[in-house]
């Protein structure tokens, strides 16, 4: 037989531990026991510092700092790929990876220098015919651009624990009022505003302040 | 390695989900020694998050992911290609099973779904029989079913608001329900800014719309609490235990009677049968090692694929091409339901559709099953259309961006700044039939981790009925959402092919009289094996325009019920 009960009952059982070691029913007091007891490790990378250079000029253009806040690599989005792919997602790494080498390889016979090297613009010309399927040198670069895309949505509005979402930016932008265990009836209104409840489901771990100081501890 | 021969029990139940987990409940009640062979393990509820990445991208709530490893294969003709095969299966292995992460809406389907085949050649004549469905009557009418209804909302515990008692009827409730003895034991879930305004616009329509039905305690039940709203519930299990999975109901009450052993991480591979055709035992593995458990009875009670699969590869010398399947029929009348639709809409406000939960919704019924005249439409069958909470911040953020914005850059963050917390999906669930192109087999190619070939579905693609019906219904959901103010309506140009892996599959077991076109009886036992009785979706010879549980959970009470009235006569 396989180890069939892998990594995903494992965390359960670690985690469980957690919670009946400390004997409460709710998260919000585990959280503040565990947040402080956790040394802020940071977790495992995959990606070389130029391959991460490119993601980075890449995710960049996608969703940029601008007036209304922080922008994809602000907000985390290829530290959570990268960090992804050195985990859950270790599986399609070669592919990725591939993809990066790809892009690199088209600025460089387009454009004449690296990906990362480029302005906004060109980078975003780039990106476009990517988008359009007319880039040169991928087997399928409206894949790749869509692959990007994809992952670079999950690291912003993600839960801060899978290495994304610094200082919870991405669900402030479209307004996502949190995790709550529980909400009442005024927090499903359609009028008044909520209070954003900013806290990761996984208090326990290193990731769970969203990178910021501390995040509201509050419960509402 | 030998197998272990395990001491001989009255019945053994094949899986603990919503279906095998209601049937242990009659049995163990009865006085009955039963095994309960699950693939997966309890879970503690304190493992459960509220998290998009965790339950709905990654779909790590499970405890073992036997599902995935026997992933289906798909294709959608005998001769076409094979789908791309998937690697997350829509279901999931628990003690408690789907149950623990479904959507916990529960529907009684109406008296039209158990006799279709008469009522549609009754209204419209023969010919208004979808072309190539093998669809027939239920051997079971609603009123046979009706007192397991009521059971199950009971002991299981469903939120609602009747809308026909004896006949009469109630507009707060469904007033096209099939009538219903008694009030649901629990008030509906209550509404939400949004789910109001949608009921609101309905009834602006002229249509008559109400909270849909839900396993879901609307307050304390059986010293469980309400739901707290909080927004996973889909593909997620309830940290307060307020879902009432199978887990934490009728489980755990046959555990009190003692006489309910859990055989957990059990990988059941074989019902065993003698040479004279009753079954005697079902044989599995478990951390490499076989086991056997000899049983009276058998309950197979996975999940649709799996029944069939085990069936078709339980072969011995009374059943050379599968198990109870002399007559040909396991696998066939397979059929997922058609659900989804497709249609999302944009709002010029907030709409506050975070948390809740699916089953806390405004259903419009008005449209679904026979309910209106059809006579004009060119199809068969209908829909119910389901306005409900819960959206997730990466899905929020993967919106459509309706014509106005492009799908990256600067105006993009713009778009989805404004608009994210401004649009919703809906959910159309459409009557769908069995097809005699539609079936499950045993995939000749691609095997699971064990050696054994894999389940194989053939869809038979596109069916003309279903996809009329889908796109009335599409429509329809354009105008509600319209009537409620939206700027923007997405509807798909068509009604999509035929469902591929669902987590509403049908048959492969149907329930009939007629040995030659079903594979159970009217009780759920097998026409070829007396001591086999089937549960699940899979008996199931229509779908409705609904959820399945609530019937299949009937189903599987009713099946058990019997057992216990004739134990005295079950041979061996």
């Amino acid at each position: 037989m396989e180890p069939e009960e892998g990594r995903n009952t494992r965390a359960v059982s670690r985690r469980t531990l957690i919670a009946s070691a400390a004997l409460v029913p709710a998260w919000v007091p585990v959280a503040a026991l565990t947040a402080r007891a956790q040394p802020a490790v940071a977790p495992a990378t995959v990606l070389s510092s130029a391959e991460r250079k490119t993601l980075e000029a890449f995710v960049d253009r996608l969703v940029p700092k601008d007036e209304f806040g922080p922008g994809a690599v602000e907000c985390g989005a290829a530290n959570y790929i990268d960090v992804q792919l050195a985990g859950a997602l270790a599986a399609e790494k070669t592919n990725f990876v591939a993809g990066l080498a790809a892009i690199d390889a088209f600025a460089r016979k387009s454009q004449d220098a690296g990906f990362a090297e480029l302005g906004p613009e060109k980078r975003d010309a780039l990106i476009t015919a990517m988008e359009g399927g007319s880039a040169e040198g991928f087997a399928n670069s409206r894949a790749v651009f869509a692959r990007i895309r994809r992952l670079t949505l999950e690291g912003m509005f993600s839960d801060p624990h899978y290495g994304g979402n610094t200082n919870f930016a991405g669900w402030d932008l479209i307004r996502y009022p949190g995790p709550r265990l529980a909400v009442g009836p005024e927090e499903q209104s359609m009028t008044g505003s909520i209070k954003p409840y900013r806290r990761s489901a996984w208090p326990e771990s290193p990731n769970a302040g969203g990178g910021a100081t501390g995040g509201s501890n509050g419960r509402h | 390695m030998a197998a272990i021969n395990l001491k001989p029990v009255d019945v053994a139940v094949i899986g603990l989900g919503a279906a095998g987990g209601v049937a242990v409940l009659p049995l163990t009640r009865a006085g009955l020694k039963v095994a309960g062979l699950e693939a997966g393990t309890w879970m503690d509820p304190h493992s459960f998050r509220p998290d998009e990445i965790h339950n709905n991208v990654r779909r790590l709530v499970t405890t073992i992911p036997k599902a995935n490893r026997e992933m289906p294969t798909i294709r959608d003709s005998a001769t076409g290609a094979a789908r791309p095969r998937g690697s997350i299966h829509p279901m999931m292995n628990a003690v408690g099973g789907t149950s623990i992460h479904y959507w916990a809406s529960h529907w009684r389907l109406k008296e039209w779904d158990f006799k279709a085949r008469s009522e549609i050649i009754k209204r419209y004549g023969g010919g208004a029989i979808p072309k190539g469905s093998t669809l027939e009557d239920w051997p079971i009418t609603y009123d046979d079913l009706e007192p397991y209804y009521d059971i199950v909302e009971h002991e299981v515990g469903v939120s609602g608001k009747a809308g026909n008692i004896q006949g009469k009827l109630d507009p707060a409730g469904n007033i096209f329900e099939a009538p219903r003895r008694r009030e649901y034991p629990m008030p509906p879930l209550r509404g939400s800014g949004y789910t109001d305004m949608m009921a609101k616009a309905a009834r602006d329509l002229g249509w008559h719309p109400f909270r849909g039905p839900a396993a879901i305690n609307s307050q304390e039940y059986r010293g469980r609490p309400g739901c707290a709203f909080h927004g996973y519930c889909s593909a997620g299990g309830c940290h307060i235990s307020a879902k009432n999975s199978t887990a934490v109901t009728t489980i755990p009450e046959a555990q009190k009677t003692k006489n309910l052993t859990i055989f957990e991480r059990a990988d059941v591979r074989r019902i065993v049968a003698d040479s004279d055709g009753k079954v005697s035992g079902v044989s599995y593995v478990r951390d490499g090692q076989e086991y056997f458990q000899p049983a009276k009875v058998v309950l197979l009670a996975s999940y649709t694929y799996e029944n069939s699969r085990l069936l078709l590869l339980s072969k011995s010398k009374a059943y050379p091409n599968g198990l109870s399947n002399n007559h040909g029929q396991v696998g066939r009348h397979y059929f997922a339901h058609h659900q989804g639709g497709g249609v999302s809409a944009l709002f010029p406000f907030d709409i506050n559709v975070w948390y809740g939960a699916p089953a806390q919704s405004t259903v419009v019924d008005d449209f679904a099953d026979d309910n209106y005249d059809h006579s004009s439409d060119g199809f068969v069958g209908g829909t119910t259309l389901t306005a409900a909470t819960e959206m997730h911040p990466i899905e929020a953020a993967s919106m459509d961006t309706y014509g106005r914005g492009p799908s990256w850059g600067s105006k993009w963050k713009a778009f989805v700044r404004e608009n994210a917390a401004r649009w919703n999906t809906c959910y159309l669930q459409t009557s769908s039939f069995p097809y005699a192109t539609s079936f499950l087999d045993l995939d000749p190619e691609v095997r699971d981790p064990l050696g054994d070939p894999v389940c194989r579905v053939t869809t038979g693609g596109g069916k003309a009925n279903e996809q009329q019906a889908v796109q009335f219904a599409q429509k329809k959901m354009e105008e509600w959402f319209r009537a409620a103010g939206a700027i923007e309506v997405r509807r798909p140009s068509g009604a999509g092919g035929a469902p591929g892996l669902s987590t509403h599959a049908y048959g492969g077991t149907r329930m009939g009289d007629n040995p030659y076109t079903s594979v159970v009886d009217k009780w759920g036992f097998s026409h070829e094996a007396p001591n086999l009785g089937v549960l699940g979706g899979s008996v199931m010879g229509t779908s409705g325009a609904r959820n399945p549980t609530e019937t299949v959970q009937a189903l599987a009470w009713r099946t058990a019920e019997r057992l216990v009235k004739n134990w005295k006569s079950i041979p061996g």
